[in-house]
């Protein structure tokens, strides 16, 4: 498998991942410090199917995320409920991230494999399918923005006193939009899974949850292109600096505090890239679709 | 019996230098209304200031502390001058200046790193390794040290803020920012003072985690218990925070001592999340809606 396959394989799954915290974040307005534990749960699901009882890759994709978004019910019943301010969610998360990372690493140790981890997956995620899973994962996140559930995660962003008068059930819209980000997060800890062919419970931790949040933050809010390419620009980044040697790692701190400090909604909020999708189509429409020449 | 006596002495000892951490974390957020993740670099720039003071300038073991608690102060309150009050001034939704405090969190201890190595050092102080035996149970020097000094500061910290004139107004402050700037209270004096003061308990956190462990660039993390002690007291509250700080240095060292040290951490994420679901406002802290 080639550098360049291999960097772009790891883009496609950091956007999968991104495109479910866009929702959470750039459209509910809700931020999450432990988004990692739902790709754990994610990738120790699919992992553990197709390895075990040799599930179809795809399937135990869904089935990883399936399982993240039951467990994201468990931290956002109790800390979405009623008037409790955004900040305890944000510092919940940070708690459900690393307790499940901790849990991950000390029970069944025989079938999870303990703080060693799972190792000898088959190699499923490649190139062709990764890049499919991504584009839908940006068509569907799209669609949740352009439907009534993005427009209504705004309104509560923006105006949660005047939305819940208006009949919204605040509740109800921001556990789905919770659920909707872990289901996406642990699809693409699935991928992640069956791409390096071996998990362990570290690489899910502090580090990954916040990268996910810079990239949306970076990114801009109420946009996925944004954050989609954020990601990408992130995950590139350090290959192509690699000649700063260790440095890159405090220039990408130093990156998100300017950033921070010079355009906090981030870079490419409320905006869209649209181009490729538009050329996209109209590709697929030419090659489906001949032009009919009229006489 | 003699054990639990030994581990109650270190639970303390860890515990006050959480307490030290909450309520820096604390301190900040009764004022302005969000956590300042930034603390963990404070800390770790105070403990490194304190070590190079003692072998470069070979000055006592008090003094490099006290240098180290001005050292970190300086470097907190350069962060609120840079970052934070510009940030505030555009008034931008707090969690981005939450993320900012992570962009420092992340930016320097990896600088740290590039700077000094990422080498383990040895707090070089002779004076507080030595132990003292009372009665049948082992206690070093630092440890005291670590609780007389904690003790000591929270005091002085509680009589600057219900004894002077800019604790009147950090009090003030906390209670309603934009009213206590309408009554003439210098806001951008109470944000220095906050930070200033925040940061230096975080040096002498540092310094003491440096002394009981050691002292390297990534050794901030461990202001994450701090935050988790402050969340646990209640957000905002100094009481809480002391009280949160020293029940989960205990707490996790009988969990380490008597059950697993596996366990240990996840014991500490654990409580902070049931702290949040069954009690939102903390041990000791008034419930927290978020104002419209």
């Amino acid at each position: 498998m080639g550098y360049l396959e291999g960097i772009s394989i790891s883009i496609c799954i950091n956007i999968v991942c991104v495109c479910g915290i866009a929702i959470l974040t750039g459209y509910m307005g809700l931020f999450s410090m432990g988004h990692a534990c739902f790709l754990c749960l994610g990738a120790y699901t699919s992992a553990c199917l197709t390895k075990y009882l040799g599930v179809n890759y795809f399937l135990s994709l869904l089935a990883g995320g399936a399982v993240a978004a039951t467990g994201s019910v468990v931290i956002g019943i109790p800390t979405l409920r009623g008037k409790i301010s955004g900040d305890c969610f944000t510092i919940a998360t940070l708690g459900f991230g690393e307790a499940v990372r901790i849990l991950m690493a000390n029970i069944g140790v025989n079938i999870f494999g303990g703080a060693t981890g799972l190792s000898g997956l088959e190699h499923f995620t490649d190139l062709k399918s990764s890049v499919v899973i991504a584009v839908l994962a940006i068509l569907l996140t799209r669609n949740y923005a352009k439907s009534q559930h993005g427009k209504i995660a705004l309104a509560i962003r923006d105006y949660a006193d005047a939305s819940e008068l208006l009949g919204v059930n605040i509740f109800r819209e921001k556990l789905k939009a919770l659920m909707i980000s872990a289901f996406f997060c642990g699809v693409g800890g699935g991928m992640m899974a069956h791409y390096y062919v071996y998990i362990v419970p570290n690489i899910f931790g502090n580090t990954m949850s916040n990268n996910l949040l810079t990239s949306v933050v970076l990114g801009g809010v109420a946009s996925i292109t944004g954050p989609a390419t954020a990601t990408g620009m992130l995950t590139a980044m350090p290959e192509a600096f690699r000649f700063l040697d260790n440095w890159r790692l405090s220039i990408y701190g130093l990156t998100l505090l300017i950033i921070m400090r010079v355009r906090p909604e981030g870079l490419f909020a409320y905006k869209e890239i649209t181009a490729p999708f538009t050329a996209l189509s109209r590709w697929i429409k030419t090659k489906l679709f001949k032009p009919t020449v009229k006489a | 019996m003699n054990t639990f006596l030994q581990q109650l002495i270190t639970g303390i000892s860890i515990g006050s230098i959480y307490a030290l951490l909450a309520v820096g974390y604390a301190l900040v957020f009764s004022v302005f209304n969000f956590s300042n993740f930034g603390f963990g670099a404070t800390m770790m720039f105070g403990a490194f200031a304190a070590y190079y003071v003692i072998l470069g300038l070979k000055l006592p073991l008090f003094v490099s502390i006290l240098l180290g608690m001005a050292a970190a102060g300086i470097v907190s309150m350069m962060f609120e001058l840079v970052i934070y009050r510009p940030m505030r001034k555009k008034n931008v939704m707090r969690i981005y200046l939450m993320i900012a405090g992570l962009g420092i969190n992340i930016f320097a201890p990896n600088f740290m790193l590039q700077i000094v190595g990422g080498a383990v050092k040895g707090f070089p102080s002779d004076w507080a390794r030595v132990t003292m035996t009372v009665g049948s149970v082992n206690i070093t020097r630092s440890d005291v040290l670590a609780l007389v000094m904690s003790i000591a500061l929270l005091t002085l910290l509680w009589a600057f803020l219900y004894k002077t004139r800019v604790g009147l107004g950090i009090r003030a402050s906390a209670f309603d920012t934009r009213t206590a700037a309408l009554m003439g209270i210098n806001v951008n004096v109470v944000a220095s003072a906050v930070f200033i003061f925040s940061g230096a308990a975080a040096g002498v956190a540092g310094c003491f985690y440096g002394m009981k462990y050691s002292v390297y660039p990534a050794m901030g993390a461990v202001a994450t218990k701090g935050f988790i002690a402050s969340t646990v007291g209640g957000l905002g509250s100094l009481g809480g925070a002391v009280v949160a700080g020293l029940l989960l240095g205990f707490l996790e060292t009988m969990i380490a001592s008597y059950i697993s040290t596996t366990y240990r951490d996840l014991f500490a994420y654990a409580l902070l999340v049931i702290v949040l679901i069954f009690l939102p406002g903390g041990l000791m802290g008034r419930q927290v809606h978020d104002k419209i």
